[in-house]
């Protein structure tokens, strides 16, 4: 991998499921929750993704315990009657990709096809790498990609980034690793 | 094989889970439920059959395909 790509963990998202309730329309939870971010995952189901400054759950060893005071956007309230919130804040972990090389390696992981063409700006897919669930997104521009996957496969997941970076044409005079984590 | 996911578009069999001949109905006595449980028809030719995209949207999917060529006829939610 001649150029390089950046990994870093995003610590500042408050995350959460949203299930629609039967018979509710999909296009009135959107409505409700148009300031957050949405990953669809599923017929009327969406990851919700927003920044929260403090970090819901701060620091090393992020405990299972839901913090009250998620995001706004994703309280419970704004979605009575509408759909099911559960937090997830601690359950997944993310990682942002960012570089030129970004979704050359994320699809050397992934079986969907990541070209430019097909996978752009507010492209997402539910899908596998290694083996390891994932949820992916392309972030604002043409070269950074956000990856949850389950906090406990962090490790895992990891290996397979290092390994995937490592084993393909690294450029010889490349002065810097590739690899570069960021956390 | 490839099974086109009505949400998720085309997905590669490795993200699926899956059940069989989606034909079968729960019957209403017991004299009929050893068949519902246990007879499969060994069907050559177009099939519905059950998938589950356990590594994608976690839907149950129908999907009727040609057992004898793999070719995928249609797939689609079954409600
Ligand atoms: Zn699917």
């Amino acid at each position: 991998m001649a150029e390089p790509f950046t990994i870093t963990e995003h610590t500042n998202l408050a995350l959460a499921t949203i299930m629609a309730r039967k018979g509710v329309d999909p296009a009135a939870i959107e409505a409700a929750l148009a300031d957050t971010q949405l990953i669809p995952t599923g017929p009327g189901t969406w990851l919700a993704v927003s920044y929260c400054d403090p970090p819901p759950y701060p620091g090393e060893g992020r405990g299972p315990v839901p913090t009250p005071d998620l995001d706004p956007g994703l309280r419970r309230d704004t979605l009575k009657d509408l759909a099911s919130v559960s937090d997830q804040s601690g359950g997944y972990i993310v990682y942002r990709f960012s570089g030129p090389a970004a979704r050359t390696l994320l699809q050397r992981g992934a079986f969907i096809d990541l070209h430019p063409s097909v996978f752009g700006p507010g492209s997402s897919a539910v899908t596998v790498i290694a083996h390891i669930g994932v949820i992916l997104w392309q972030a604002d521009d043409d070269t950074s990609f956000d990856v949850a996957l389950f906090r406990s496969f962090a490790g895992s997941f990891r290996h397979w980034v290092e390994a995937s970076a490592n084993a393909h044409d690294r450029h010889p005079d490349e002065s810097r690793d590739p690899w570069d984590p960021q956390v | 094989m490839r099974i086109p996911c009505p949400f998720c578009g085309n997905r590669d069999t490795q993200e699926f889970v899956y059940r069989g001949d989606a034909s079968p109905t729960r019957p209403d006595t017991d004299e009929a439920m050893h068949d519902y449980v246990y007879l499969r028809d060994n069907v050559a030719g177009p099939m519905r059959e059950h998938w589950y995209h356990a590594q994608g949207c976690r839907n149950w999917i129908v999907v009727t395909r040609d057992t004898r060529t793999h070719e995928i006829i249609s797939a689609e939610f079954p409600r």
